[in-house]
């Protein structure tokens, strides 16, 4: 080979001897080597690294679509349907379909046909884009008009569809609002867990009352389809199908119509007051079936699944009676005089005192302290035994059976056992209603009192504890349980609201038996001196129920006036609740109840009457007549 | 004319057949279904490639070297060409590549890389005994700046870069100093901060796409990694003919063109992508040959340009279809759709196999360059390169 440098291609002779054959030669080699370069990385592409992009072939074809289960219904005791899933058109968006380019456009189009805010959609549009196979909704209950509009229009809006999804319409709303609670959008603080449970972010899930408390099992499990699509999204054909595990439906305890009757009936009591506000749980003594539970005001499930007003919004948020609470469940207040059976039962147990033991009442306990506990009747009750201090509520004979009395040596029964008791009772924690934001309310002790309140305990305490004033908090539907605990022999019972569940065929796909939470330690004829108690405070002329005396069954019963911290009235009284709780008939009782009237005054003139209200429509199944109409009426403004 | 017969190149034929025929079959696994007879762009292909094969075999028998007489006349043609394509070409797809005259179109750069070869090879063995003077690198680099400028123009930055992997293939072997071919190099190295400034978005854009496919996946990355996931899906053996979800659900996009490679990837696997490089490392190679047996200057740097055109185009292809090289909407000579492509690709081969019959005891052997030069008005007469 000569040198490439030379230059040899000369005419004629030197013909054979041309330049470059060298430098050709390294040409020669240079393309062999890029080939070559080519050769490994095919073979790195088609053989090392070939299951990767299979794997994303496969995932570029493959688009799954979930198929979302219908919400399970909820049915009353009598399979009345309460909720029903109406038909509503959504805006659905796959982001992968969604070229980058056509998104402004495609926005500002889909700001205007579905009303919706073009900075909202846009949210949404980049929360879509995280996970970009995955469908997400653009606008929720569009128009029908819009809805074909959108599907007319489908080319300038590439990978949006309108689908057809639902949306609860509560046939009772009105009347059932704190129990089947509503849907809502996820509160962005807890997209996340819901996430884990295979719930998308723009889905309603429940929020409040039965809807949120069983939102697992009347959701469902998402169906998915697999669909084989090409580059520009549209579906071939389908791959796989699995089809959705459709919600399960609830049935209740309680009948829709006694529901909608009790609730007119403590709706018209509260009328007669300015600040209306009551609560009413009544239930089944044997079972803890939920036979109707109002909280007034309450407010329609309607609106939010219809979408609220935002004036209608702003009212129920700002009425300083909460209605957006259900008190029933939720709510915390003294109970003052209905708790008095629990120090009575304590020290009957106990044997701080006899049942016929009788203790003077002169309207007043001074302690040495100086300090003076008064009953409610100035005169006093003069000597009573345990049935006529729970028939006439007289406070000075519960002072002395539970924190003693240093004049005649009485031991009480203490703090420490009160408490015990009150627990054993129920109170001071859940009772495990199948509701959301459910109070365990507080049974207070000594420690309780040294920890939160750095104060000790004195003798006083242990006074008001017994009569449910100062630092007990109850709600309205342990009281009841607990009265229905009395009247059904000592079982404290788990309150029912779901009685079971039914799989989409309608057959029982699981059944919620009653529970016995615990069983009171009162013996039986102690019970029986209780309930003896109970009966006299209705039906004895010097008892403090009269006006829950039913005219068609016999009611036992107590009230409770339970005075709370606010402004003193003219004759210097503190504000108080009215309680009324009990059973009925009072021998193998049907219902067990609370009535609580908020800021009602005394429990015997605006809560008992709203008590014989219910008893007689549960008995006989009509409305009692308007309170104004009954000859024992007695104006609100009545105060003792 | 049976001894020329004897002395055609098998090899670059049945490598040319081969490759043609790749395309063929790929082009038949994307055609329309119910396109028949001639409006099936393969059958289109077979047949066309057919013509241009049969013509290619024809020009074996012409002596290569009346191509030193044309060359003139025929770079001016071109350079008119592609200077006409920018004032009234059609515009398609932001750029003025193309004529289109009824059903026929005419891409002007197409041709004029054939009409540059011939021109640089007359250019350079004209003057191969002052290949080593700065002035004839310099002069010869301006001859090929008229095309590639023009063509850059258009714009389609790719095929001005074959331009002047073509110019320095032919430059190198002819015999220019190393310094002289490196420093436009180190200077093009050196400039390329202040072209990235002056560059259009496109260019800039294919560059970071280039390098990161996955910055933006939906947008200009897309083709990219789509050509990635075809080829790498074939595996070992590929899908089969007419398989494979990426390119027959259209995710892979121009891949009747710019990305037939990665389809054939898709369908034939490893086996096919590999039998592909095959033949085009034996083409090439056979045009090397071809160059380093050739009789005379000319017909080696006709040979060699011809070997560097099919070198760095398909290069540049494969390389942008496995994402070794950036997106220059180079296509694959002989297997990509594109008429003009085909048609100038078999003229080459036709060239190689007149330099390969035309190389030894010829009846031309004695003659000088002289004679040549002068019979050239003879035997620009007789050939058919005019059409």
């Amino acid at each position: 080979m000569e040198a490439h440098s030379r230059p040899t291609a000369r005419t004629g002779a030197g013909q054979r001897r041309i330049s470059g054959t060298r430098r050709a030669l390294l040409l020669g080699g240079a393309a062999l080597a890029g080939n070559a370069a080519l050769a490994g990385r095919l073979w790195q592409l088609q053989v090392v690294e070939s299951d990767t992009y299979r794997e994303q072939a496969a995932h570029n074809r493959a688009r799954t679509r979930p198929i979302q289960p219908l919400r399970g219904l909820i049915y009353d005791r009598n399979r009345e349907p309460l909720v029903a899933n109406a038909p509503v058109f959504s805006v659905w968006l796959a982001p992968a379909d969604l070229p980058p380019e056509r998104e402004g456009p495609a926005m500002a189009n889909l700001a205007v046909l579905t009303g919706e805010r073009l900075e909202d959609l846009r949210f949404k549009l980049s929360q879509a884009r995280l996970a970009p196979d995955t469908p997400a909704r653009l606008a929720r209950a569009v128009p029908r008009e819009s809805a074909l509009t959108i599907e007319e229009r489908r080319q300038e809006l590439p990978g949006i569809s309108v689908r057809t999804s639902t949306r609860r319409e509560y046939a009772h709303g009105d009347v059932l609002g704190h129990i089947l609670g509503f849907t809502g959008p996820i509160p962005a603080e807890e997209v996340e867990a819901y996430r884990q449970q295979g719930v998308r972010f723009d889905e309603d899930i429940g929020l409040a009352g039965i809807e949120r408390s069983l939102q697992t099992r009347l959701r469902g499990r998402d169906g998915e389809q697999r669909l084989e699509t090409d580059a520009f999204g549209r579906a071939l054909h389908e791959l796989s199908f699995t089809p959705p595990q459709v919600g399960q439906h609830a049935v209740l305890t309680i009948a829709v119509n006694e529901q909608q009757a009790i609730r007119e009936i403590l709706a018209r009591h509260l009328a007669l007051r300015e600040r209306g506000a009551g609560a009413v749980v009544v239930l089944r003594p044997d079972s803890g079936d939920i036979v109707a539970m109002v909280s007034l005001p309450d407010y329609d499930s309607n609106i939010f699944t219809r979408g609220a007003s935002s004036e209608s919004f702003a009212l129920l948020v700002s009425d300083p009676r909460r209605p957006l609470i259900n008190h029933a469940i939720s709510g915390l207040y003294p109970p003052g005089s209905t708790y008095k059976v629990i120090a009575a039962s304590g020290a009957l147990e106990a044997g701080v005192v006899l049942p016929q033991s009788k203790i003077h009442c002169d309207g007043r306990l001074i302690l040495p302290s100086g300090w003076a506990f008064d009953d409610w009747l100035p005169q006093g009750h003069g000597f009573v035994d345990l049935q006529r201090a729970i028939a006439e509520s007289c406070n000075i004979y519960f002072y002395n059976v539970s924190g003693g009395n240093p004049y005649t040596q009485l031991q009480g029964l203490g703090n420490r056992r009160l408490a015990e008791f009150e627990r054993s009772f129920g109170f001071g924690e859940r009772t495990g209603i199948d509701l959301p934001g459910e109070a365990s309310g507080l049974v207070p002790t000594s420690e309780w009192k040294n920890r939160n309140l750095q104060q000790p305990w004195v003798t006083g305490d242990t006074y008001h504890a017994a009569i449910g004033q100062g630092l007990v908090q109850v709600t309205p539907l342990q009281i009841a349980s607990m009265y229905a605990a009395i009247g059904n022999g000592g079982r404290v019972m788990r309150p029912r609201l779901v009685d079971r569940l039914l799989d989409q065929h309608g057959k029982v796909a699981e059944r919620f038996p009653p529970r016995v939470r615990s069983i009171l330690p009162v013996s039986d004829t102690n019970l029986r001196l209780l309930q003896a108690g109970l009966y006299r405070a209705v039906n004895e002329p010097q008892g403090t129920g009269p006006r829950a005396r039913s005219s068609h069954t016999v009611v036992a019963g107590k009230t409770g006036t339970a005075e709370y911290s606010g402004a003193r009235d003219a004759e210097g009284r503190l504000p108080s609740h009215a309680w009324f709780a009990g059973y009925a008939p009072a021998e193998q009782p049907e219902y067990g109840f609370a009535v609580l009237v908020r800021d009602g005054g005394e429990g015997s003139f605006a809560a008992a009457p709203i008590a014989r209200d219910i008893v007689d429509y549960l008995m006989t199944g009509d409305m009692p007549p308007l309170p104004q109409e009954r000859p024992d009426f007695i104006s609100p403004d009545h105060r003792l | 004319m049976l001894v020329r017969l004897a002395r055609i190149e098998w090899a670059t034929i049945i490598s040319t057949i081969a490759l043609v025929a790749f395309g063929v079959l790929m082009l038949s696994t994307t055609a329309e279904p119910d396109s028949t007879g001639l409006e099936n762009q393969a059958v289109q292909k077979a047949v066309l490639g057919a013509v241009g094969l049969a013509f290619a075999f024809a020009m074996a028998q012409v002596d290569y070297r009346v191509l030193h007489g044309l060359a003139g006349p025929v770079f001016l043609l071109g350079v008119l060409a592609l200077i006409l394509v920018l004032l009234v070409g059609d515009f398609d797809l932001g750029a003025r590549r193309w004529f289109e005259l009824g059903p026929i179109v005419i891409q002007p750069s197409e041709f004029m890389k054939l009409a540059a070869i011939v021109a640089f090879a007359k250019y350079l063995s004209d003057r191969s005994d002052s290949t080593r003077l700065l002035r004839t690198v310099m002069v010869g680099l301006g001859l090929m700046l008229i095309p590639a400028s023009l063509v850059f123009l258009q714009p389609d930055l790719g095929t001005a870069l074959i331009f002047s992997a073509i110019w320095m293939a032919m430059v190198f072997v002819a015999g220019a100093r190393w310094w002289h071919l490196l420093t436009p190099i180190v200077i093009a190295l050196a400039a390329f901060p202040f072209a990235w400034f002056f560059a259009q978005d496109y260019m800039r854009q294919r560059f970071v796409t280039f390098l990161d496919p996955g910055s933006d996946p939906l947008g200009a990355g897309y083709n990219v990694l789509q050509a990635r996931i075809s080829i790498g899906s074939g595996g070992w053996f590929g899908h089969g003919l007419g398989q494979g979800s990426q390119s027959q659900l259209e995710f892979l996009r121009v891949r009747d063109t710019d990305f037939i490679f990665a389809m054939l990837g898709e369908q034939l696997g490893l086996a096919g992508t590999m039998g592909l490089l095959a033949f085009f490392t034996l083409l090439i190679v056979q045009a090397l040959v071809i160059g380093l047996r050739a009789r005379d200057m000319f017909g080696r740097l006709l040979a060699i340009g011809i070997a560097a055109m099919l070198f760095s185009q398909s290069f540049v292809n494969i390389g942008m279809n496995v994402g070794l090289m950036p997106v220059t909407g180079i296509t694959l000579p002989l297997v990509s759709l594109g008429k003009n492509s085909l048609l100038v690709t078999l003229l080459s081969v036709g060239i190689l196999l007149s330099i390969h019959s035309h190389r030894g005891a010829a009846p031309f052997r004695q003659q000088s360059m002289h004679v040549v030069r002068g019979s050239l008005p003879a035997a620009g007469s007789r050939g058919g390169l005019g059409r």
